[in-house]
């Protein structure tokens, strides 16, 4: 065949490891990386990654309640958790991106605390979270790595507790979504959503149509251009600066 | 775009073949039956959850008609029993039931258009039933900006129809002409008058229409340059906003109807080239500029300032200035359009009835574009509108080697290059003025399915 007329989406999909190499937007590839293990303590960690999808769109990866024993970090497309609230409506606690760690909120209880489902096409990598633990008394890089996790995961939450507008809570989901994308390596203004208004809505606490409302104003403000799923920042600087209150950076 | 394109006879010669009109892409024959009431339902669900879903445009067909005209290629149906009005309404309004619950509320109505058939087969008061069952169902915009539209056949509207379209809201109005002169008329069953027309137009003026548009045919049973000339002449004295010059294609194995003409009044190949030369010259001369198509707008008509602006759009209902909306069909053979899917209603009344009566939607076949088919929808849109391709903005938006993706179809344009009608550079492909008459044909070297099967030439009409 020829040379490929399609050119490399800015949608992230993080690309394969091998048994040296972690994929690109591996969670832990900085617990080795950064601290110079050597080749048999990347092997290590390797035999206690597991490749498993891909996942559909709407397929559950694990539910509320299922045994706990493996925490995953996504490795293409996006997971969304929720829980069910005492009247059966669903109350969205994040959106995880390549590279980030699902089930952490597990660790504690031994049972899987919310629901997980898969957006669009997900493919994961699962660790067996005992052996991990064990692993890590052995490995003090990886045990960093886990608590840094642990803590981001909980800091997430706190990003949209307290009093804040609307705009505002758009504006720093959007900034993080962003700051997220950037960090594994992808476009930092070029984002496609794959999560649906009326989950950003759940998860901002915000009407869908108040959702709308909000971008459609961002997008008259210049700060950012939606077409469907794509939406592009447009004034980085600007959506930084609305979204600063609640990002405390 | 703006000026009208100089006329070229040699080249419209060599070119008049058939081809799609691009009114969508992929186009209707594409539709499967495969894609039914389920996946309709999906699209308009899916098309809610975008982060600003699309507004929407609204397409009611009305099939009746009182008289037959022979040139005539749309889904109609004749009769004078104003009952059957009646009936087809009442389907209507419950279509229009099950479809409002389908889209969130929070998406405003931007355009509405009534086409046929004709749609003045409906008493005033039978459209204003049918726009307050829209109106329960979906919610209106209220911008300036919304358009509200009536296809209208002058011989059939009595005084006053008017000022209540107007109250209750529709600023446009697409009048059927054809032609004026006497013995054309005879020789397509359809006899109107100057003063019925002019007096229509007068009453949308008085009652604060927008636009009026006129729609002509050229290449009509004993048509005559002296004729058609007279005919141009007072149309252009009404100063339409818009203008529509459509050619005759007489493909009566195709449309029924057609088969009443008889084929030795057709005037020539040359002589049908020789009518549009005509309407070209008396529209450059009268200030028109070409829209695209066989379309001429004023220059202060939204559709001039859209397409200066680059904000034109093409879709089943002709060119518009709301590209950004989803539209929704209802009626018999009525097309949708929501997200990346088209999809359509049976094309025959009956199947359309059973479906309503049964309470479900009537879909009846459509398709879920592919990333293929979005890309090509894309340029091809943009050629039909404004004449010209961006590549760079193409291959951003689509993430795709221009160069490498559209290898043969580059190669399918290299003649037409030969010929003056389209210039390619890296970073355009720009229809020439002399090209500008003959989009359908270049956007044409784009449409895979096209070239996929070669199978049934006679389908589409010709390019002139």
């Amino acid at each position: 065949m020829s040379p490929p007329a399609h050119r490399p989406r800015h949608n992230p999909i993080a690309d394969d490891g091998d048994a040296l190499h972690f994929c690109s937007t591996c969670a832990f590839s900085d617990a080795c990386l950064s601290q110079g293990y050597d080749k048999s303590a990347l092997m290590d960690l390797h035999v206690l990654v597991e490749h498993i999808g891909p996942f559909h769109e709407g397929e559950h990866i694990f539910r509320e309640g299922d045994e706990f024993n493996a925490i995953a970090a996504v490795r293409a497309g996006t997971v969304k958790t929720y829980v069910l609230d005492a009247t059966g409506q669903e109350q969205v606690l994040g959106f995880h991106l390549p590279g980030e760690i699902i089930g952490l909120n597990a660790i504690s209880e031994a049972r899987y605390p919310c629901n997980a489902v898969a957006l669009d096409t997900v493919m994961l990598c699962r660790f067996s979270f005992p052996k991990m633990a064990l692993l890590a008394t052995r490995m003090p890089g990886l045990q960093a790595q886990l608590f840094k996790l642990l803590s981001q995961d909980i800091g997430k939450a706190a990003l949209l507790a307290g009093d804040y507008s609307a705009d505002q809570r758009m504006a720093a989901f959007l900034v993080a979504l962003s700051r997220r994308f950037a960090q594994r390596g992808f476009s930092a203004t070029r984002l496609h959503l794959t999560m649906t208004r009326t989950d950003i809505a759940n998860y901002l606490r915000l009407a869908p149509e108040t959702v709308s409302r909000v971008l459609r104003r961002l997008q008259e403000d210049g700060l950012v251009k939606v077409e469907r799923r794509e939406l592009e920042i447009t004034n980085p600087a600007g959506l930084d600066e609305l979204a600063r209150a609640v990002l405390r950076s | 775009m703006a000026a009208i394109p100089p006329f070229d006879a040699d080249l419209l010669r060599r070119y008049d073949r058939p081809g799609p009109r691009y009114t969508s892409y992929p186009t209707a024959p594409q539709f499967k039956p495969g894609f039914g009431p389920a996946e309709f339902a999906k699209a308009a669900r899916l098309s809610n959850d975008d982060p600003i879903p699309r507004r929407l445009s609204l397409y009611a067909h009305v099939p009746f008609c009182f008289s037959p005209c022979f040139y005539c290629g749309c889904n109609r149906i004749i009769t004078r029993d104003l009952a059957r009005a009646e009936t087809y309404l009442s389907r209507l309004v419950r279509e229009v039931a099950m479809l409002g619950p389908l889209f969130d509320r929070d998406r405003e109505v931007l355009q509405i258009h009534l086409g046929g058939g004709t749609p003045n087969f409906f008493s005033p008061t039978q459209i204003g039933e049918l726009l307050e069952s829209l109106n329960t169902h979906f919610r209106f915009s209220q911008s300036p900006a919304r358009d509200f539209s009536i296809e209208l056949d002058p011989r059939f509207i009595n005084k006053g129809d008017i000022e209540a379209l107007a109250f209750m809201g529709f600023n446009r109005a697409s009048l059927g002409v054809q032609d004026f002169d006497p013995a054309v008329q005879a020789a397509v069953n359809r006899i109107q008058s100057v003063e019925e027309t002019q007096a229509v137009i007068d009453d949308c003026r008085k009652h604060g229409f927008r636009s009026v548009n006129v729609d002509l045919i050229y290449g009509l049973p004993r048509q005559t340059r002296e004729g058609f000339g007279r005919t141009l002449d007072t149309v252009v004295a009404t100063r339409p906003d818009r203008l529509a010059i459509y050619s005759y294609a007489h493909m009566p194995q195709l449309f029924r109807p057609q088969k009443q003409i008889d084929e030795s009044l057709l005037p020539s190949a040359e002589d049908k080239l020789g009518l549009l030369q005509l309407a070209i010259e008396k529209l450059s001369a009268a200030g028109y500029r070409y829209i695209g198509m066989d379309h001429f707008a004023l220059p202060g008509d939204d559709l001039s300032v859209a397409q200066e602006k680059g904000g034109l759009h093409r879709n089943f209902m002709g060119y518009t200035t709301h590209a950004d909306c989803d539209l929704v069909g209802m009626g018999v053979s009525a097309i949708s359009h929501i997200g990346d899917t088209y999809s359509q209603n049976p094309r025959d009344l009956p199947s359309w009835e059973i479906a309503i009566d049964n309470g479900r939607l009537p879909t009846w076949r459509g398709m879920q574009l592919d990333a293929d088919d979005v890309l090509r929808a894309d340029l091809i849109q943009q050629l039909m509108c404004q004449g010209e391709v961006n590549i760079p903005e193409l291959e951003e938006r689509h993430a795709i080697d221009f160069g490498l993706y559209f290898q043969d179809d580059l190669a399918r344009l290299v003649p037409l290059q030969a010929d003056g009608l389209v210039e390619v550079s890296a970073t355009r492909i720009t229809a020439t003025s002399r090209g500008r008459l003959l989009l359908r044909i270049i956007a044409a070297c784009f449409d895979r399915y096209l070239h996929q099967a070669q199978a049934e030439p006679a389908r589409f009409s010709k390019a002139i």
